[in-house]
């Protein structure tokens, strides 16, 4: 079979190109295409549907970079949601799969119901989690109430310097149980010889983990790193939802920041703020990827 | 079939890269739905067969149940038509309307938001202006000015409510007043009293941003008393660190200890069960909120009661409306007339009462009985002393978001002074 296959592909080298040409059209329509437009657009001042705009030349960039506080203060939030994210999410879901990676059916009940917030919609986690945020009834208030901490009145999604790790919160209680799975599966494909090899040289558990489990885990976290990033990019819904349209200062991101130009009618801005969006993304991608060796163990 | 190899694949797919990028450097604009401006003398097929399906945009979903019986009756009245609510959420219809009705994919009958929507829509040609139609005679003369613009109708605003703190009259009775205060002094008095008693004396959403700004309506009606005070923030003939707008954050601050707890962080439905709940007098949104309140249980009497941030005598208005949205036909649909029926029949008195008392909401349109009691209590509002609501006057939501903000800044502390100069900086980089 197989040499009918090979002796068929040589009587039709070509065909074999044909293959990509639909998801080559698809990327080069509802992806390429879009990203080169958002460079053209963003030299004018094209308000988002009147036939005539003005060519402004690189005036957007200049004034993103030198003249528009919100929207550097937005960029330094999206910075400070995902580093949060990154780390605490990665973190809680480590340390959930290793306490979870014996496969008994408590610890398979346990992974199912911390994936289950990841099959709700952005839009009713917001819901929920305005009412846990809630100052004076809410979850969090009356939590802090049972241990004895009722002095404590944060403003929550109100304080516009911590706003942003509220939001963190919410993200983390969204998706770590789905990041936990994805470790689960990377921890479940490591050989157990090699803890048994470690163990039997003297290895505590600190260096098991540390010489066997996280270099092989590698990959995993990658994956979870990298997931964990274009999430906390893409918190959009969710932040509309807790904060409003537009949200107040404290929880302005790049993505609802551009929504709010667009919707403003400033068109050919928000397409430079596209572009420093994208750029921000491409670096941020770039130094994970750098810092985790490519996922290679 | 020809063999495509490797190189001439390359060729193809660098071809049509360049295509793309080429494709990508013709200027925006242009197109199919490249906007028309309306031409002020044609307006819509008024007469003509009424029939066909009416796509009717909006984003009222608390009323499509009264809205799709009324709609069912103008289709019992006009057999051969149908009307097709297109409801889409306040904050996308906001911003994605104008995509959507040009070209009349969607809404034949369409409403706007009062501001920065129905300027956009008017500048994008896609209302069929009313002027001269005789929809026109049902509404009130007064309240039609937010749907006209450069003398020509181009919509007619439907629904009106009253951007003024609403009262739990018994709270106020209980604590001694049965007048509203008629100066800023008295207006402290009564929160205070109100306190006294155990309440909360002014409930206000300072964490939702849709809400927040209600009150500023009511705290610059007579701190600046013109008809654009805030539309001069936009061009520059104000600013926020002017007298009359840094007294207002002061007025905000005096207000600090009258709010509920962390009220900066307080979203619109707690402070709804708040008091829905009898435990505040006065709620800082404004008569839209009434049939919510009822809806949660409230059954105390209820009245609207403004700050009157200046000295007694000098007030000239009492309180806020706003036109919550504006009616418009629009102009390439290929239902005009039957759309423009659908716009005179909701215009009728009997509809347009059928939609208040089901929705709780006061109408523009003249000769309206209301049945509704909360209705029917506010209704002396309609002939009072009121400003049409300055803060949809903004037609830049950063320029909005940063006054507004300031006003949420001063209540979690900060100084009224840094908080002007702040938002001030964001007005001014706005404007550049």
């Amino acid at each position: 079979m197989s040499s009918t296959r090979s002796g068929r592909d040589r009587r039709r080298p070509g065909l074999v190109w044909l293959f990509p040409l639909p998801a080559l059209a698809l990327s080069g329509f509802l992806f390429l295409y879009p990203v080169l437009q958002s460079f053209r657009y963003a030299l004018t001042d094209w308000d988002g549907y009147s036939a005539s705009y003005r060519d402004i030349g690189p005036a957007n960039l200049v004034r993103l970079a030198t003249g528009d506080d919100l929207f550097h203060h937005a960029a330094a939030n999206t910075f400070r949601l995902t580093a949060a994210v990154v780390l605490v999410q990665t973190a809680l879901a480590l340390l959930l799969a290793l306490l979870l990676v014996r496969t008994t059916p408590m610890s398979v009940l346990l992974r199912a119901l911390f994936f289950l917030p990841a099959v709700l919609s952005s839009v009713s986690v917001a819901f929920v989690w305005r009412f846990v945020y809630e100052p004076g009834g809410g979850l969090l208030d009356t939590a802090l109430r049972a241990v004895g901490l009722g002095g404590v009145q944060p403003l929550y999604l109100g304080d516009p310097g911590h706003a942003v790790y509220w939001l963190a919160l919410t993200q983390v209680w969204f998706h770590a149980g789905q990041m936990t799975v994805v470790f689960v599966a990377g921890l479940q494909a490591i050989p157990r010889e090699y803890h048994e090899a470690a163990a039997l040289d003297g290895a505590g558990r600190l260096a098991r983990f540390r010489h066997v489990t996280w270099p092989l885990l590698a990959p995993a976290a990658a994956i979870v790193a990298a997931y964990t990033t274009v999430q906390s990019f893409k918190a959009f819904d969710l932040v509309l939802g807790l904060g409003g349209n537009p949200p107040g200062p404290g929880l302005d991101l790049l993505s609802t920041r551009i929504y709010t130009t667009f919707s403003d009618d400033r068109f050919g801005y928000a397409a430079a703020e596209s572009l420093v969006f994208m750029a921000f993304v491409l670096l941020l991608t770039w130094v994970q990827r750098r810092a985790l060796g490519g996922g290679q163990p | 079939m020809n063999a495509l190899d490797r190189r001439s694949a390359l060729r193809l797919l660098a071809g049509t890269g360049l295509a793309l990028t080429a494709a990508a450097c013709a200027g925006p604009g242009g197109g199919p739905d490249a906007p028309r401006a309306a031409d002020p003398s044609s307006g819509p097929a008024t007469s003509g067969p009424v029939k066909g399906t009416v796509s009717f945009a909006h984003w009222r979903a608390e009323d499509k149940a009264v809205l799709a019986r009324l709609t069912a009756a103008f289709s019992r009245l006009h057999p051969g038509t149908d009307v097709r609510q297109d409801v889409t959420p306040s904050a996308d219809y906001q911003s994605t309307a104008l995509r959507r009705i040009r070209g009349a994919r969607s809404g034949d009958l369409f409403t706007a938001f009062r501001g920065a929507q129905f300027q956009q829509l008017v500048k994008a040609g896609v209302y069929a202006p009313l002027t001269g139609t005789p929809v026109l005679r049902r509404y009130q003369d007064a309240l039609t000015a937010p749907g006209a613009q450069g003398g020509v109708q181009y919509g007619l605003p439907y629904q009106l409510v009253f951007n003024t703190p609403l009262a739990n009259t018994d709270a106020l009775d209980r604590a001694g007043h049965t007048a509203a205060p008629r100066d800023w002094d008295g207006f402290l008095q009564l929160l205070d009293d109100l306190k006294a008693k155990g309440y909360t004396p002014l409930a206000w959403p300072g964490g939702d941003a849709a809400n927040a700004g209600q009150l500023l309506n009511t705290m610059v009606m007579n701190n600046l008393p013109e008809p654009d005070a805030f539309a001069g923030i936009e061009t520059g003939r104000h600013r926020v660190t002017d007298d009359w707008f840094l007294t207002t954050l002061r007025q905000y601050a005096q207000l600090r200890p009258y709010l509920q707890p962390r009220a900066a962080a307080s979203d619109a439905d707690a402070t709804l069960r708040l008091f829905a709940q009898g435990r505040a007098g006065l709620l800082a949104t404004g008569s839209f909120q009434t049939a919510a309140a009822r809806a949660l249980g409230a059954r105390f009497p209820v009245d609207l009661v403004a700050p009157i941030t200046t000295a007694a005598g000098r007030a000239r208005y009492e309180g806020v409306f706003n036109a919550t949205f504006i009616l418009g036909v629009n102009n390439a649909s290929s239902v005009q007339p039957a759309a423009y029926a659908l716009l005179e029949f909701l215009s009728e008195p009997r509809n347009a009462a059928a939609y208040a008392d089901g929705t709780g909401q006061h109408v523009t349109v003249a000769g309206v009985e209301y049945t509704n009691p909360d209705l029917k209590a506010l209704a002396p509002w309609l002939t009072r002393r009121t400003l049409l609501a300055p803060r949809f006057q903004f037609l830049d939501l950063d320029i909005r978001s940063a006054v507004e903000n300031a006003t949420v800044a001063v209540v979690r502390g900060t100084d009224p002074h840094q908080a002007a100069e702040e938002a001030q900086r964001v007005i001014d980089q706005k404007r550049a």
